[in-house]
């Protein structure tokens, strides 16, 4: 991946690297939050106001972004990234998604099992009476060391409390 | 003296308790298992299971959650050793000549000799634990707001020069830290900051979830279930014991490694990593013969085992002394006595005895136990490690989601550990340490809270930093510091944590293969 930005003219060609993506999130965060943080006071060095931490700290995170950003020439080029686990990544992420949704709707044994089910089932490609077995043996035995042993209940399935 | 030892009789009176060592086994045998299992350190296994300590008392609760910090050094080395995996940070250095004895039939006697090296530097770590807290507990009832600031900076910056990382992506990422930290209500004049009309987020970000989901979940996102092997040489029993030749080869590589671990733990950053990528050089050094080094040199197990078990006791130190957290791990053991409302820092001696000299006490007794477990029990330990990896992860996910859960009943928690995992999951590729993050997050309150009263204090004239002895000193060393950083930047050769940096990648890239 390559930006061609003024220099084309002069025949170079600026390779995008990882440096320049990772300092410009960070000054764009920066700037983002500063924008939304006019409500805050900042106060005076005598009384320090509820905005003079984060404002500082926002200037400190844009500050090193840019370092980062001017020196990004060290870094890799951004197409040489390794992006081999991303699909494993956005799936692990997606499932882990849907349970935390239905975490506290239909409670922990039934959104754990299904959790546990898709990642070794689906994801995972392991038997099916294995995957059964283990998602539901496992999350049976957490559900009631929780509950019992530890007296830390988990969320109970709405039908059964 | 007699005080000190007045005081420890008091903590093995309460470290001898059956409650008290059955929740220190406890520890030590997760610690192990946290320390073998690849995709699962000290700082995911520690926050996960903070919520299970919620029900028991402040000591049990430490004793437990300090023996799966220490036990994890142990375990670290059994995969290092058996299947070149570091399954923690720390056993790095141990992949390189632990796998080479393995190789040569030698790999019980590598797991003995790492294991009495981890167990005489830990006896040791807490020896001067004991002695040294208690005196600069002491010193630190001198400190006020400004001292507590420079402090806090001075540890940041420490931190940063440690990092194998650049000292601008270390700052940038305790910055991060920070900003997280500032969320929530502001206790001083009660304003709403960056809540985005949560209410949940009025209390602030939590550290488990942010912890959990950089270490444990972000380790998971970028580890695809194909990459990992599960082939392992188990040992026998009667394989472990090494020769005389091997013990005499050990013995000087566990001293010095002993003694610069507990030196380098003290120091705030993720020393337990370094001191042993420093112990394995200055054996390589000083060695008669270099060239075995790589080949299954018992120096290069000795020494780096020692000086990371030494140094994950001299972080307590700092920890328990000043209440200042020298890394993640002893930032979220803190979290964890703060939870059990006892405040770490310099009243913790006097306020607290029973726990402070209880938890101390626990360590003697727990480093002993951690021998008995790591010898004769390694083929039933190594077991664990025939689990395939995808079975494993998905486990690993369900306590995570647990442990989140448990701290608050909250499952905005929960989501905010989700989110972490896939920052966590980017900074990794974007070879960013999250550990400061963490550090920043910890201590932002207390940096804020020190830093506002210092400038209320002196009436907005912020040369009181300079004008007070100790925080003038401290402020001193942090730039000393910054600029001993700026010169590696312009020095064209790898300095120590270049270095470092290349033999983690490499043997994380080697173990995966």
């Amino acid at each position: 991946m390559t930006a061609r930005p003024n220099d084309e003219r002069s025949g170079r060609r600026v390779v995008l690297r990882r440096d320049h993506i990772a300092g410009g999130v960070f000054i764009a965060a920066g700037a983002i939050l500063f924008a939304v943080s006019g409500d805050l006071p900042f106060g005076t060095l005598a009384s320090p106001g509820a905005g003079m931490m984060p404002k500082l700290v926002l200037g400190l995170l844009m500050a090193f972004g840019a370092i980062l950003a001017l020196r990004a020439g060290e870094s890799p080029p951004l197409a040489e990234l390794p992006w081999n686990d991303l699909t494993h990544a956005v799936t692990v992420v997606a499932v882990s998604a849907v349970a935390i949704a239905l975490y506290t709707v239909i409670g922990f044994v039934l959104s754990v099992t299904l959790l546990l089910f898709v990642l070794l089932y689906f994801i995972e490609r392991r038997k099916l009476w294995p995957a059964l077995a283990v998602s539901i043996g496992v999350t049976v035995v957490s559900y009631l060391m929780f509950s019992t042993l530890l007296r830390s209940p988990l969320p109970p399935m709405p039908f059964w409390s | 003296m007699e005080s000190t030892i007045d005081s420890l009789l008091l903590g093995f009176s309460v470290a001898f308790q059956p409650g008290v060592l059955l929740y220190a086994f406890l520890g030590c045998v997760v610690g192990t298992l946290v320390g073998m299992l690849p995709g699962i350190g000290p700082l995911a296994g520690i926050s996960i299971l903070l919520p299970v300590t919620f029900g028991l008392d402040a000591t049990r609760a430490i004793v437990m959650l300090a023996g799966i910090y220490y036990g994890s050094q142990y375990g670290g080395s059994t995969t290092s050793i058996l299947m070149r995996i570091p399954g923690e940070a720390a056993s790095v250095m141990t992949c390189i000549d632990g796998y080479a004895m393995a190789q040569k039939g030698r790999a019980g006697a590598a797991l003995c000799i790492a294991a009495v090296g981890s167990f005489i530097a830990g006896t040791f770590g807490v020896v001067a634990l004991t002695v040294i807290a208690p005196p600069l507990g002491a010193f630190a009832l001198r400190f006020g707001p400004p001292e507590y600031t420079a402090l806090l900076i001075l540890g940041l910056v420490f931190l940063a020069y440690m990092s194998t990382t650049s000292l601008a992506r270390t700052l940038l990422m305790a910055a991060f830290g920070l900003l997280l930290g500032c969320i929530g209500i502001d206790v001083m004049t009660g304003h709403f900051r960056y809540a985005f009309d949560i209410p949940e987020l009025g209390d602030g970000i939590g550290i488990v979830p942010v912890a959990v989901g950089l270490f444990g979940l972000g380790e998971i996102l970028s580890t695809p279930s194909h990459t990992m092997t599960t082939k392992v040489i188990a040992p026998r029993f009667a394989e472990l014991m090494p020769t005389r030749k091997e013990w005499r080869e050990s013995a000087m590589p566990i001293a010095r490694g002993t003694v610069l671990g507990f030196l380098v733990g003290i120091v705030p950053g993720s020393a337990h990593i370094i001191s042993s990528f420093m112990s394995y050089a200055l054996e390589k050094r000083i060695s008669r013969h270099p060239q075995e080094f790589g080949k299954g040199a018992v120096a290069g197990v000795a020494g780096p085992e020692s000086a990371n078990n030494a140094a994950s006791t001299g972080a307590f130190v700092p920890m328990l002394a000043l209440g200042l957290p020298t890394g993640p791990v002893t930032a979220v053991l803190m979290a964890a006595l703060l939870i059990h409302g006892v405040p770490p820092g310099p009243q913790l001696v006097t306020e607290h005895p029973q726990v402070f000299w209880g938890f101390i006490a626990s360590m003697y007794v727990g480093n002993l136990m951690l021998l008995a477990l790591n010898l004769p029990l390694v083929g039933m330990f190594v077991n664990v490690l025939r689990i395939p990896y995808s079975y494993l992860y998905p486990l690993i996910i369900m306590f995570c989601i647990i442990g989140v859960y448990e701290v608050n009943h909250s499952v905005i928690d929960v989501w905010i550990m989700l989110v972490m995992g896939v920052v966590g999951y980017l900074l990794r590729k974007f070879d960013f340490d999250p550990a400061p993050l963490v550090l920043g997050l910890v201590i932002a309150p207390t940096f804020e809270m020190s830093l506002r009263q210092s400038l209320i204090m002196s009436n907005g004239v912020w040369t009181i930093f300079f004008e007070r002895p100790i925080s003038a000193s401290l402020i001193a060393v942090s730039a000393l510091l910054l600029i001993l950083s700026a010169l590696s930047l312009v020095r064209k050769s790898k300095d120590w944590r270049a270095k470092l940096a290349a033999a983690e990648a490499s043997e994380a890239d080697q173990g995966r293969a």
